[in-house]
């Protein structure tokens, strides 16, 4: 489907190499342009100028996948602290056993 | 749009042929028209609904020929509702167009601008990039699917976006496989069918009242419990049963069978249909 953009964690992302994705994590750290994010794994982030995420903060990346699986940032959305990071790894799972709905590779 | 024309026209000829009763291959003509009309002519209220869908599935949705309905696993949609990210908005005079992402796919949403004199409507503040919720209607125009929208409204709460992702599979998978626990298709959710499908508890005066027995809910009187077995197990239609049906079938007071439907009400178990003695079991089945 063209325009999809998969909802992944870190154990997806070698799935899709220089794929663009969406990923939902807690952020860890920040520095400079970088960020470390918690998706069920830690994945970095290579930030955009227009990034404001924050840390203790949940955050989506959407972003290219790189070849050493950090992602390049193109957009992101603060979710705020009150965010359920499991229900989000549920819907990732979702989206990946019942994909015909989601990002159907027809 | 060109599709209901059509259906029109298709329409009143076999109207005007069957007036006209002539000839036999005139007849002929007429019937073919009037088996199509059913389906392409009357509007069909029946599948009013709601459905909670992605918009790969909108694109992906069948129009059948002749139709002017989209389906998705089969089934016709009315209404339909999403939650999605806002890649663009452009104001014309009389309506915003918002392009709208939901990570499966991309589609435009139309909503009419309130006019001057309107009642507050109060459009809500959608800005770019953020998340909102539409409810409206899958349309084609020119061979291009867009969304006409009655309700587009920011996302405060995150937590709505998974919410929808997982209400739209559940549905989805309910359509393909039909209730969940008839089979193993899901664990958890398969636990909840039992509660409409949980023997029934004998007596259940003083019996096991914990949720795994017969799903209900503990602290209801047995007169509730009998109640509810009995319009979970009669066959009934879409109105439900009368209070004095079911006091005769459990030879049982008006009056107690009333106060057990007040309590069933009450917990949401069963609601009114007709009027308020006439009730529905309140279950998953119903919601879809």
């Amino acid at each position: 489907m063209p325009g999809a953009t998969p909802r992944v964690t870190q154990q997806y992302l070698e799935n899709f190499r220089d794929r663009v994705v969406r990923i939902v994590g807690k952020v860890t750290k920040l520095n400079g342009d970088t960020a470390i994010i918690d998706a069920n794994g830690t994945v970095k982030i290579t930030l955009n100028r227009e990034a404001n995420l924050a840390v203790g903060h949940a955050a989506e990346i959407v972003g290219r996948v790189q070849p050493d699986l950090s992602i390049l940032m193109l957009g992101s959305t603060d979710f705020g602290t009150d965010f359920n990071l499991n229900a989000a790894a549920a819907v990732v799972e979702a989206t990946h056993r019942w994909k015909e709905i989601f990002y159907g590779d027809d | 749009m060109d599709y209901g024309n059509y259906g029109n026209q298709y329409g009143s000829t076999s109207f005007g042929g069957q007036v006209g009763g002539m000839g036999g291959g005139m007849g002929g003509g007429g019937f073919v028209a009037s088996q199509n009309s059913p389906s392409g002519g009357g509007r069909n209220y029946e599948n009013s609904s709601l459905r909670p869908v992605t918009i790969k599935q909108l694109l992906d949705a069948q129009m059948a020929d002749g139709s002017e309905e989209f389906t998705i696993d089969s089934r016709a949609i009315d209404q339909i509702t999403f939650v999605g990210q806002v890649s663009n908005i452009s104001a014309q005079s009389v309506r915003i167009t918002y392009r709208l992402d939901d990570g499966t796919g991309i589609i435009e949403v139309k909503v009419f601008s309130p006019t001057e004199g309107d009642h507050v409507t109060s459009r809500p503040n959608v800005e770019e990039n953020s998340y909102v919720r539409v409810i409206g209607k899958l349309k084609s125009f020119q061979n291009k699917r867009h969304v006409g929208a009655h309700i587009i409204r920011p996302v405060t709460d995150f937590n709505e976006i998974s919410y929808h992702l997982l209400e739209a599979a559940t549905v989805h998978l309910y359509f393909k496989h039909g209730p969940p626990g008839a089979k193993d298709t899901s664990g958890s959710a398969g636990n909840m069918s039992g509660v409409q499908q949980g023997g029934v508890a004998t007596g259940g005066a003083g019996g096991g009242v914990s949720l795994g027995a017969d799903g209900l809910p503990p602290g209801l009187s047995a007169a509730a419990r009998k109640v509810y077995h009995t319009l979970s197990n009669t066959p009934q239609s879409n109105e439900g049963l009368h209070l004095q049906d079911i006091a005769n079938k459990l030879h049982m007071d008006a009056a107690q069978v009333g106060r057990a439907g007040d309590e069933l009400l009450e917990m949401g178990l069963i609601y009114t249909t007709v009027d308020d003695t006439t009730w529905a079991i309140l279950s998953r089945d119903t919601l879809f």
